[in-house]
């Protein structure tokens, strides 16, 4: 296989150390290709796991503490129990897992299509004069980097996109020229679980208010 | 307590410790899902990555007294999946991920979103046959939104370190995205 390596500023441009613009036309060019190839195709959809996941995990915690006690102690104590009688709850509790593991996943449903009827129209605005582009992403899109993005309004900086949102509560960011996250400044924000926030954006669709 | 009413980490560890099993479920419950897009990355899987959380879990458990910081228990918990991930991964080989892609990498098909998909998708295959050393700067940094500095406090590592693996990413990805 031929080895191909990025142009040294192309790979700073990736990390966030030096602008685009500061490159040469045809660096610019191998920079933007780069980045479509590598950086606005990442999935950066949140990962919700299975709802029986925490039984499953202090079912082995409770067995883990009871192994701790002294064994004559559970021998003197412990109920004398069929073998047969103990296949029971075992086999409850593996169905419960079988059956429960059908809906774990990435909720799958495309959410506009859900919320067509359902949904307001959410206006999200940024404050950026020194931006060249800027996108909303959202759980509302599955954190697409691309397929929200904001339009400039007139020439004092301002970005806006109208978005139909279904009713609940939404997490969202805004990307500033394809790599900087940003809260919006104008909503309340949410931990992401590595340091960072989400803005959080609550949907009424019954009194047609955000929250 | 913090001012929500809901009490910290480290008081809550200090009560399992003090023999209150039930109460690890208040960590469970915060901590589940943090991290679980992380090992999904890293592991190529979403079911792969709820076990990985799980024996993760469980593990912080069997381990509670070694936590020295039980007010940073989330901090201590990601090392622990770390670990787990990197043992996961040195453990299976590549390939046979890759049968898994798909539920990771397959987006909704709207509109033209079809060519990104395949961008997507392509993407996912090529970072699982990174080094997992790779894979996880490149994870951490552009999917979680970490900066360089962040991601080597995370990981004991120098910030020089982690840019000269992510380069190298950087190199393996394309060889392998652009490949005929």
């Amino acid at each position: 296989m031929k080895n191909r390596e990025w142009n040294n500023q192309v790979k700073q441009v990736l990390d966030g150390d030096r602008e685009l613009e500061s490159l040469s036309p045809e660096l610019r060019r191998e920079a933007e290709a780069a980045r479509r190839l590598l950086l606005e195709a990442i999935d950066r959809r949140p990962v919700t796991l299975s709802a029986a996941l925490e039984a499953r995990i202090m079912a082995r915690v409770r067995g883990r503490a009871t192994a701790r006690w002294p064994r004559a102690w559970r021998w003197l104590s412990a109920p004398t129990i069929p073998r047969w009688a103990m296949l029971v709850p075992v086999a409850a509790a593996a169905l419960f897992v079988v059956f429960s593991r059908g809906g774990q996943q990435i909720d799958r449903q495309p959410q506009a299509q859900a919320g067509q009827r359902d949904s307001v129209y959410v206006r999200f605005e940024l404050y950026a004069p020194r931006a060249s582009r800027v996108a909303l992403a959202g759980t509302f899109n599955r954190w697409d980097t691309a397929s929200a993005p904001l339009v400039r309004v007139g020439k004092d900086g301002m970005w806006t996109v109208t978005l139909a949102l279904p009713s609940g509560q939404h997490q969202y960011g805004f990307i500033v020229d394809g790599r900087n996250w940003v809260p919006d400044p104008a909503a309340p924000t949410v931990d992401d679980g590595f340091g960072r926030r989400n803005s959080v954006v609550s949907v009424n669709t019954i009194n047609g208010r955000i929250l | 307590m913090d001012h929500s009413g809901a009490p910290s980490d480290g008081s809550v560890v200090r009560a399992v410790l003090s023999g209150d099993v039930d109460q690890f479920s208040v960590l469970v419950r915060r901590y589940r899902d943090r991290y679980a897009r992380y090992a999904t990355q890293m592991l190529g899987s979403i079911d792969a990555a709820e076990d990985a959380v799980q024996d993760a879990m469980v593990r912080a458990y069997t381990h509670l007294a070694q936590c020295r910081e039980p007010d940073n228990f989330a901090g201590w918990f990601f090392l622990i999946l770390r670990n787990r991930c990197f043992a996961e991964r040195r453990r299976t080989r590549w390939e046979s991920d890759l049968e898994n892609i798909g539920e990771v990498a397959a987006p909704e098909q709207t509109e033209s979103a079809l060519e990104r998909s395949e961008l997507v998708e392509g993407l996912q295959r090529a970072l699982q046959r990174l080094t997992a050393e790779q894979r996880e700067v490149f994870v951490l940094k552009h999917v979680e939104g970490l900066s360089y500095e962040e991601i080597a406090g995370r990981v004991s590592t120098s910030v020089a370190a982690l840019k000269m693996r992510m380069h190298r990413a950087y190199d393996r990805l394309r060889e392998l995205l652009e490949a005929p």
